[in-house]
């Protein structure tokens, strides 16, 4: 084995100096101990890039294996000749199992593979929920391909201009709260949409994110392109017993999750009743009782989490759909918008694919270069998105805010009777 | 269009594109652009299947793809040679 080459490195080693745990220490101590020259190469590039205050990486190229147009992102140093060993340091997206459940002696496995033929670092997970290896070269992408999927039965996640890896929350598998079954959902898709999956269809990236409830583990409504976020239609359901346990301080609020400091006792009024974003809650003191108007609650789950004993999320479950979703690129970031209020789930989910092969062909169709859905229904106009294109009728739910522009322009067949422009006749009342 | 032609002609513009020195990758947006009669999820198909044939080359930035004629213009490597031992 040839002598490792160390770099001068003052600046990245002062992050070893906070109280925090440094990713420099734990890099370097992983190059010392597997004798990895691509940790100090990388270290070394990283000062260089503090120094100059610009990044060495090229990005690009590099795809995937052969048939994936997705999976493989290309990464090369500009100062190769300063840091040889991460010429070429390639990442590879791996789709992660749905809620994010691994078995140890699979990590162990992979963390072998990954020390064999790459870098071994890996990042667990990617934002987009995939498992991140670090750095290798392009004559191992294939070996890494080959055992990722015959000997752990994984697969390569999205990139470029695909169908991104779905990616839900633990759901059913651990909580309570689960309104849908959001592993399953998940991986029926996964499966289904494997060919969009894996190679380039679209003129941007898209992602699915699956939430089992408002509280939004995975954050679907500010990161997905079509978010499913669990919600019910019936009413909340109160166990009137247990309230009252709440407000005599028999039973913790938040289920002691804020328990480790003195907040004094539990006011319901302050911590739940006037916490409620659309005022839909009252506490009876004389009767002992709580009263939830449910038409006008907006399913934040605030209360619920708050009295976890006492409420529960009602009865008659599925989903809210939202759409659009993004980070900046054409346009600013924004947040998913509200497309249907309300869809139970069945598997194998029909309505949903049918529901997103309508949104995919027309973004397929009419989609600028790099335009997310988002940045597309902007363009086009929310209304004329729910109406023309996925042929639903506008609902009060879809308005975010009530509008600003006065002038409200009519098409003929929007107005019952229609109406005749005759400009002719116009002009003789009128003369120009 | 069937899928033959369709292939033929995706691989005629990519043809005609490098020939007056225009751009040698391009996103299937601008594949959908210059053939107006196919519908879009067939060309995606018809140029997935073309990488698939060896006739097309995919090259990504990491966050978009592009398809290109291989060996033609900017390689997989984007450039970038490895250095000798």
């Amino acid at each position: 084995m040839s002598e490792i080459k160390k770099h001068d490195t003052p600046m990245v080693d002062q992050l070893k100096s906070g109280p925090w745990p440094s990713f420099v220490d734990d890099i370097y101590s992983y190059g010392e101990k597997h004798k990895k020259q691509c940790a100090f190469d990388l270290m070394g590039q990283l000062e260089l890039s503090y120094k100059h205050k610009e990044t060495h990486w090229k990005h690009g190229g590099i795809v995937g294996v052969f048939g994936y147009g997705g999976g493989v992102i290309g990464r090369y140093s500009d100062q190769q000749e300063k840091f040889p060993s991460i010429w070429a340091f390639h990442t590879i997206r791996v789709h992660h199992p749905a809620g994010k459940w691994y078995h140890t002696a699979a990590l162990r496995k992979l963390c072998d593979m990954w020390d064999h033929r790459g870098s071994g670092f890996v990042n667990f997970h990617g934002s987009t929920g995939d498992m991140v290896l670090l750095g290798t070269t392009t004559e191992q992408l294939e070996p890494v391909f080959f055992d990722l999927t015959h000997q752990f039965h994984w697969d390569l996640g999205g990139s470029g201009s695909n169908l991104r890896s779905p990616a839900c929350c633990m759901g059913k598998s651990r909580c309570e709260w689960a309104l849908f079954d959001t592993q399953e959902i998940d991986y029926e898709l996964t499966m289904h949409f494997q060919d969009e999956l894996h190679r380039p269809a679209f003129p941007y990236k898209f992602k699915f994110k699956f939430s089992g409830c408002p509280l939004d583990c995975v954050a679907a409504i500010a990161r997905a392109d079509l978010s499913f976020i669990g919600t019910w239609i019936d009413e909340i359901q109160i166990d009137q017993e247990a309230v009252k346990a709440y407000v005599n301080g028999e039973l913790k609020p938040n289920a002691g999750a804020f328990s480790d400091r003195d907040w004094g006792p539990f006011d319901i009024k302050k911590e739940v009743i006037d916490l409620c974003p659309t005022k839909c809650m009252h506490w009876d003191e004389k009767e002992q009782k709580l009263y939830i108007n449910n038409k006008d609650c907006v399913r934040c789950m605030h209360c619920i989490a708050v009295m976890p004993k006492a409420l529960k999320p009602g009865k008659d479950r599925g989903v809210s759909i939202l759409i659009g979703a993004k980070s900046v690129i054409l346009e600013g970031a924004q947040l998913s918008t509200l497309l249907i209020p309300f869809m139970r789930l069945e598997p194998p989910y029909d309505d949903v694919k049918e529901l997103v092969y309508k949104i995919w062909d027309y973004w397929m169709e009419v989609g600028k270069n790099r335009e997310r859905v988002g940045e597309l229904i902007q363009r086009i106009g929310l209304n004329r998105f729910i109406v023309d294109v996925m042929g639903m009728k506008p609902i009060p739910q879809h308005v975010r805010i009530p509008r600003n522009d006065p002038y409200i322009f009519w098409r003929e067949e929007e107005v019952p009777g229609g109406w005749k422009r005759d400009i002719k006749e116009f002009r003789k009342r009128h003369p120009a | 269009m069937d899928k033959a032609e369709l292939k033929q002609k995706i691989l005629e513009v990519m043809e005609a594109k490098i020939k007056k020195g225009g751009k040698t990758k391009i996103y299937l947006k601008d594949l959908q652009r210059e053939i107006p009669g196919a519908n879009p999820r067939e060309i995606k198909n018809a140029a997935n299947e073309l990488v698939r044939e060896g006739k097309l080359e995919y090259f990504s930035t990491g966050s978009t793809v592009m398809f290109g004629l291989p060996g033609v213009g900017m390689g997989l490597e984007a450039g970038v040679e490895k250095p000798e031992e």
